[in-house]
C-alpha cells in the first residue's frame, strides 16, 4: 500500500504552508496559513482574549458552496480548539487557514465530506506547525469505511464511499484523545468501537504513550502509522533548513 | 442561475403541478369560495405577544380561515384550497447601536424587512427578496415611523423583520388574471404586517404615539363585466371569496389621535354602491371603510399589547 | 475562580438574572457543582438535568399551500417546514437518455417496488426486503437528478445576530448541508415515490377502445394482471421536493429542530396522483385527495444533540502540555454533556455531539445509528458515545410518540 506524500513550507508569500497527496483516494490538499494577522472587516467577531481561527476551503474545479461552509465549520471547530490562542500575540488577532483542493474528485451536491477530512486536517496540521503556531498537540485522522458484510476498509476512495454501509472520519491526538467522529450509514455501536480501535492503531500504530507523556518510538513502526509519518515529515524539513548548521559543524 | 449559498434544485427548473380539473373547466365550475360574512363583518384576528424570546420584542398573527376553507380543513376533498389564511411572524431587535460604518443620525433608524416564505403563496417564492417584497416593506415602513417616536433614541437602529408564512390569495384560484386584475393579497398582508409590528413594538418597549393598527376595505363586482351595477363597499376582503375586486384601500390608522399615517389606495373608486342618502365620493367611503376595518382590529391589537404588559410586570 | 463564585450567590447583591450574563460560565458551574453541604441536585441552569431534553410539541399539515407542513418547538427554538412538491420533466435533464427510464431489465423489479408504494401503511415492514440494485438506483435518481431540495433560513429574526435580507448566514448553510447530507445518507424519501410513469397502450385488442380520464389515472392499479404483454412502462418525470425550513425562533440547538420539522412534514407530504397526458404532451394531476398517496420514509431518524460543558476550559489542554496538571483537583466532576443545548449554554461550550439513531420495525427492533458526529473538544470518548447513544435512543421513543400524534 502506498502511503501518502507531504511537503511543507512550499508557498514563499505565507506564513506556512504544505502539501498533502494521499494516492489511494486520490486527493492533493495545498494548505496555507498567516497567523497571527489582523482581521479588520472582522473586528465585532473578534474575541478579547482568544484568536480567531478561520478556515476557508476552496474546491479544484467550482466555486466553494454549501458544503464547503460545512466542512470548514467542523474544521474551525477541531483547530479551534488545538491552536493555543491565548498565547502572547494572539489573541484579538485571527488564524487564516486557507485549504485548496488540488488534485482528486469533486464532492457532489449533498455528498458525504468525510473522504477528504483527513487530507484537509492534515494539510492544515503541517501548514499550522510550518507557521509556527503554538498548538497544544498534534493529531492524525483517517476514514474507514465499513462494507455491508461488516468489513472495514481503509483510506476509502470517494467511489468506494458511496457503497460503503457507513463511513466514519476519526482524528486522534497525539496523546490518544479522540479530536473528532463523523460518522455516517447504518451502523451500530460494536462496529464504531471497532473502527475506532483501528483507526487508533492506523494514526498511532502500537506505541503507547508512556506515563512521562513521551512516545515510545519505534523506527521500523514510523511510516506505518500517520502520526509518525507526520512527525517524520517535520523532522525532515528540519534537518533540510539546518543542513547548514549539521554542515558547519 | 445557481446560489452557491443555498441548495439548487435540479438544473434544468421543474414545473408546478397543473391540475387535470383546472384544464377542463377552466370557468370554475368547482364551488366558488363565498363569503359567509356580512359587507362590515371583520374577521377574527389571532395575535400573540412575545413568542419569540431572543428578540426584543415579537407577536405573531393570524386571521380566522374563511368559511369554505374551514369546511375543506374539517371534511378534505380535493387538494387545492379554496382559499388562504394569512400567518405571520414579527420580530423587533433593538433598539441597537448603529453599525460603526454608518452615518450619525439624531433618530431611531428603522429597518423594515417583509419576506415570504417559499412556501407562503400558491406559486412558490423565491429565496431573494422580489420587487413587491421590498415594496411591502417600504409601505410598512412608512406606516410605522409616523408611529415612533423616534428622537428618543438617536444614534440607534431598530430592526423590524416580518415572516410571511402564509399568505392570501390575489383572487380564487380557478379565475384567470382580468383587466381589474392587481395583487390584491398583497394589501391584506399589509394590513396584517402593520397590525403585527405594532404589536411587537409594543412588546418591545418601543414609545409610540398610538397603537397603529392595519384595516382594509374593497369595492367588488359579483360580475366580471361589472354589468350587475356598481360595485358594493366590503370591508376586510378575502380576495378569494370575490369575482372580481374594482378596487381596494389598505390605511394604518391611530385611533387616538385619528391620523392616518399610510395610505395605499388601486384600483377604479369613482363608482361605488353607497346608501341613498350617503353623497361620498367613493375613494372616501373607501378609506372611510379602511379605517374602520382598523379600528377593528384595533381592538384585538389593544388586548395583546395588555397580554404582553402582564408578562412583563408578572415576570418583574 | 470558580469555587470562589460558586459560594457566592448568598452573599450576592445583583439578581441572578444579571449575574449569568456577566459571569455566564460561574453561573452554570455554580447550578452544576453546588457546594456538597447544601444537598441541592446537580442541574442546570434552566432547570433542566443534564439528560433532559426540553419539551417538544408538533404539529402538522396546518399550511394551506404546501403538500405537507409541520411546525416543531422544542423550548424556545421553533421551525417551520413546508414541503412543495414540482415537476421535473424528463425532457429537461439534459442527461437523461431513454435507456435510463429503465425498460426492459428492470421493469420487473419497478412493478414491484411501485406495488409496494400503493400500500403505504404495509411498507414499513418491508423497508429491508429492496435489493441492491434498487438502491443504486435510488440514489442515481433521488441524489444525481436533485430531486431533493432542503433549505434553511436563519434570516427570520430569529435571533439578534442574523441581518434580515442578508444571503444565508454560515451556520443556515451549514445545516441546509447537514439536512441535505442526512436525507442522502438515510435515504429517507424512496425514488420510486416521486417517479411520475407512462405506460404506452398496448394496442392490442382489449385496449382500442378511448380512453376516458378515470381509466389512465388507473392505469398503476390494473397492470399488475396483464404484466407481461404489455408495452414497457416509462418514466416521463419526477416530483422533485423543495423542502424549506424557516427557524422561526433561535434559542440554541437549531438542527434537532429543523430536522424534526423536514421529519414531520415529509410524513405529512401528500402527492397528488399524476400521469403523462399524451393528448397535451405535459403532466397532469389529479386533485382528488382519495387518489393522492403519502410518502413511503424509510424508518424514522431522530437527531439528538448535545454540547459539552467543561468546569475549566483550559483544563483539557493543561493537562497536554503540563504533564503534572491532570493531577490536580480529583474528586469533583470536570465537566457536563448537556443534552439539547439552549442558546446560553451553547455559548458556554465549544465541543458539540450529535446522535441520530433509528430503530427498526417500528421502534421493537434494535436501535441503528444513523449519524454520529462529534467535534470541537477531546473529553467524549467511547463511554460517553455509548451513552449519548442510549440517551438518543430514548428520545426517539419520545420523538416517535410526538410525531405520530401531529
Amino acid at each position: 500500500m502506498v502511503g501518502p506524500t507531504a511537503s511543507i513550507s512550499n508557498l514563499n508569500r505565507a506564513d506556512g504552508s504544505a502539501s498533502f497527496k494521499c494516492p489511494t483516494t486520490g486527493y492533493d490538499v495545498l494548505g496555507a496559513v498567516n497567523a497571527p494577522i489582523e482581521l479588520p472587516t472582522r473586528r465585532d467577531a473578534l474575541k478579547p482574549e482568544e484568536a480567531t481561527v478561520e478556515v476557508f476551503v476552496k474546491p479544484g474545479t467550482t466555486t466553494a458552496g454549501v458544503g464547503e461552509r460545512y466542512i470548514e465549520g467542523i474544521l474551525r471547530s477541531v483547530l479551534g480548539k488545538v491552536v493555543l490562542g491565548r498565547e502572547k500575540g494572539f489573541p484579538r488577532r485571527g488564524v487564516v487557514i486557507t485549504l485548496a483542493i488540488v488534485g482528486g474528485g469533486n464532492v457532489e451536491r449533498g455528498d458525504s465530506y468525510l473522504t477528504i477530512l483527513p487530507a484537509l486536517l492534515h494539510t492544515s496540521l503541517l501548514a499550522l506547525l510550518s507557521a509556527s503556531v503554538p498548538l497544544s498537540m498534534t493529531f492524525a485522522a483517517t476514514t474507514l469505511g465499513v462494507t455491508i458484510s461488516n468489513e472495514i476498509i481503509r483510506d476509502v476512495s470517494p467511489r468506494g464511499a458511496k457503497a460503503a454501509a457507513s463511513l466514519h472520519a476519526l482524528a486522534f491526538s497525539s496523546k490518544g484523545h479522540l479530536l473528532l467522529n463523523e460518522s455516517q450509514g447504518r451502523f451500530d455501536f460494536e462496529i464504531w468501537e471497532a473502527v475506532r480501535e483501528q483507526a487508533l492503531f492506523i494514526c498511532q500504530g502500537a506505541a503507547v504513550p508512556s506515563a512521562d507523556g513521551d512516545v515510545a518510538m519505534d523506527e521500523e513502526a514510523d511510516r506505518t502509522h500517520l502520526d509518525g509519518f507526520i512527525r517524520e515529515t517535520v523532522e525532515d524539513q528540519i534537518h533540510s533548513e539546518y543542513n547548514w548548521k549539521v554542515d558547519s559543524v | 442561475m445557481t446560489d452557491r449559498r443555498r441548495i439548487n434544485g435540479p438544473p434544468g427548473g421543474t414545473r408546478p403541478a397543473v391540475y387535470a380539473s383546472l384544464l377542463q373547466s377552466a370557468t370554475g365550475a368547482a364551488d366558488r369560495a363565498q363569503r359567509q360574512r356580512q359587507p362590515t363583518d371583520l374577521r377574527k384576528i389571532f395575535l400573540k405577544t412575545g413568542l419569540i424570546p431572543s428578540a426584543s420584542g415579537s407577536s405573531y398573527l393570524e386571521f380566522e380561515p374563511s368559511a369554505s376553507l374551514a369546511a375543506a380543513r374539517a371534511n378534505p376533498k380535493s387538494l387545492i384550497p379554496p382559499s388562504s389564511a394569512l400567518k405571520l411572524a414579527c420580530t423587533v431587535h433593538g433598539p441597537k447601536p448603529l453599525p460603526r460604518s454608518a452615518t450619525f443620525s439624531p433618530n431611531l433608524v428603522l429597518t423594515t424587512h417583509v419576506k415570504y416564505a417559499p412556501f407562503a403563496a400558491r406559486r412558490r417564492k423565491g429565496h431573494i427578496r422580489d420587487a413587491s417584497e421590498r415594496d411591502l416593506g417600504v409601505h410598512l415602513e412608512t406606516a410605522l415611523r409616523g408611529a415612533i417616536i423616534a428622537e428618543r433614541w438617536p444614534k440607534s437602529g431598530l430592526d423590524i423583520t416580518l415572516t410571511i408564512i402564509e399568505a392570501e390569495d390575489d383572487r380564487w384560484w380557478g379565475d384567470a388574471p382580468d383587466s381589474h386584475d392587481a395583487s390584491w393579497g398583497m394589501m391584506n398582508v399589509l394590513a396584517g404586517c402593520i397590525t403585527a409590528a405594532s404589536a411587537a413594538l409594543a412588546d418591545a418597549h418601543i414609545d409610540c404615539l398610538d397603537l397603529v393598527s392595519g384595516g382594509v376595505a374593497a369595492l367588488v363586482s359579483e360580475d366580471m363585466t361589472g354589468s350587475s351595477g356598481p360595485p358594493r363597499l366590503v370591508l376586510d376582503t378575502d380576495p378569494a371569496e370575490h369575482r372580481s375586486i374594482v378596487s381596494a384601500c389598505v390605511v394604518a390608522y391611530m385611533p387616538a389621535r385619528d391620523e392616518i399615517t399610510e395610505l395605499w389606495l388601486k384600483g377604479d373608486s369613482s363608482k361605488a354602491a353607497l346608501e341613498d342618502d350617503d353623497k361620498r365620493p367613493g375613494h372616501e367611503a373607501l378609506i372611510d371603510g379602511a379605517v374602520d376595518a382598523a379600528r377593528g382590529a384595533h381592538t384585538v391589537l389593544g388586548q395583546a399589547v395588555r397580554e404582553s404588559i402582564a408578562r412583563t410586570v408578572g415576570s418583574a | 475562580m470558580a469555587s470562589a463564585t460558586a459560594n457566592a450567590p448568598p452573599s450576592l447583591s445583583l439578581p441572578p438574572s444579571q449575574f449569568a450574563r456577566l459571569q455566564p460560565h460561574a453561573y452554570l458551574l455554580a447550578h452544576l457543582s453546588p457546594p456538597p453541604a447544601s444537598n441541592q441536585p446537580s442541574i442546570r441552569a434552566n432547570g433542566r438535568a443534564p439528560s433532559q431534553f426540553r419539551v417538544t410539541s408538533a404539529n402538522a399539515g396546518s399550511l394551506t399551500h404546501t403538500n405537507g407542513s409541520a411546525v416543531v418547538r422544542i423550548g424556545d427554538t421553533a421551525a417551520v417546514c413546508g414541503v412543495r412538491a414540482e415537476i421535473l420533466h424528463t425532457d429537461d435533464i439534459a442527461s437523461w437518455s431513454v435507456s435510463e427510464s429503465s425498460t426492459a431489465a428492470s421493469t420487473a423489479k419497478h412493478q414491484h417496488l411501485a406495488d409496494l408504494s400503493d400500500h403505504p401503511t404495509k411498507e414499513n415492514k418491508d423497508v429491508d426486503q429492496d435489493s441492491d440494485a434498487a438502491d443504486d438506483e435510488d440514489r442515481a435518481h433521488v441524489q444525481g437528478l436533485n430531486l431533493l431540495v432542503p433549505n434553511l433560513s436563519l434570516s427570520t429574526g430569529c435571533a439578534p445576530g442574523f441581518t434580515p435580507g442578508a444571503p444565508p448566514s454560515a451556520l443556515a448553510q451549514s445545516l441546509s448541508h447537514q439536512i441535505l447530507s442526512l436525507l442522502h445518507s438515510t435515504r429517507l424519501v424512496r425514488a420510486d415515490d416521486l417517479r411520475i410513469w407512462y405506460q404506452p397502450p398496448n394496442l392490442g385488442p382489449e385496449d382500442i377502445e378511448p380512453h376516458n380520464e378515470d381509466e389512465q389515472m388507473d392505469v398503476d392499479a390494473d397492470q399488475s394482471g396483464s404484466a407481461e404483454n404489455r408495452q414497457p412502462r416509462e418514466i416521463k418525470a419526477f416530483w422533485v421536493l423543495y423542502i424549506d425550513v424557516m427557524i422561526i425562533s433561535l434559542a440554541g440547538n437549531p438542527f434537532d429542530a429543523a430536522w424534526a420539522s423536514v421529519l414531520a412534514a415529509l410524513r405529512d407530504t401528500k402527492l397528488p396522483k399524476a400521469w403523462w397526458d399524451v393528448d397535451n404532451e405535459m403532466v397532469l394531476c389529479s386533485d382528488d385527495l382519495t387518489q393522492a398517496y403519502g410518502l413511503s420514509l424509510r424508518g424514522l431518524p431522530v437527531a439528538s444533540s448535545f454540547c459539552v460543558f467543561e468546569a475549566d476550559a483550559a483544563a483539557g489542554w493543561r493537562a497536554v502540555v503540563i504533564p503534572d496538571a491532570g493531577e490536580q483537583k480529583k474528586g469533583s466532576q470536570s465537566r457536563w454533556i448537556l443534552a439539547d443545548p439552549d442558546g446560553y449554554e451553547e455559548g458556554l461550550g465549544q465541543e458539540r455531539a450529535c446522535v441520530v439513531v433509528d430503530k427498526d420495525n417500528d421502534g421493537k427492533g434494535k436501535t441503528v445509528i444513523v449519524k454520529m458526529e462529534k467535534h470541537g473538544g477531546w473529553t467524549v470518548d467511547s463511554a460517553d458515545l455509548r451513552q449519548l447513544v442510549d440517551i438518543s435512543a430514548k428520545r426517539w421513543d419520545d420523538m416517535k410518540r410526538i410525531l405520530d400524534q401531529c
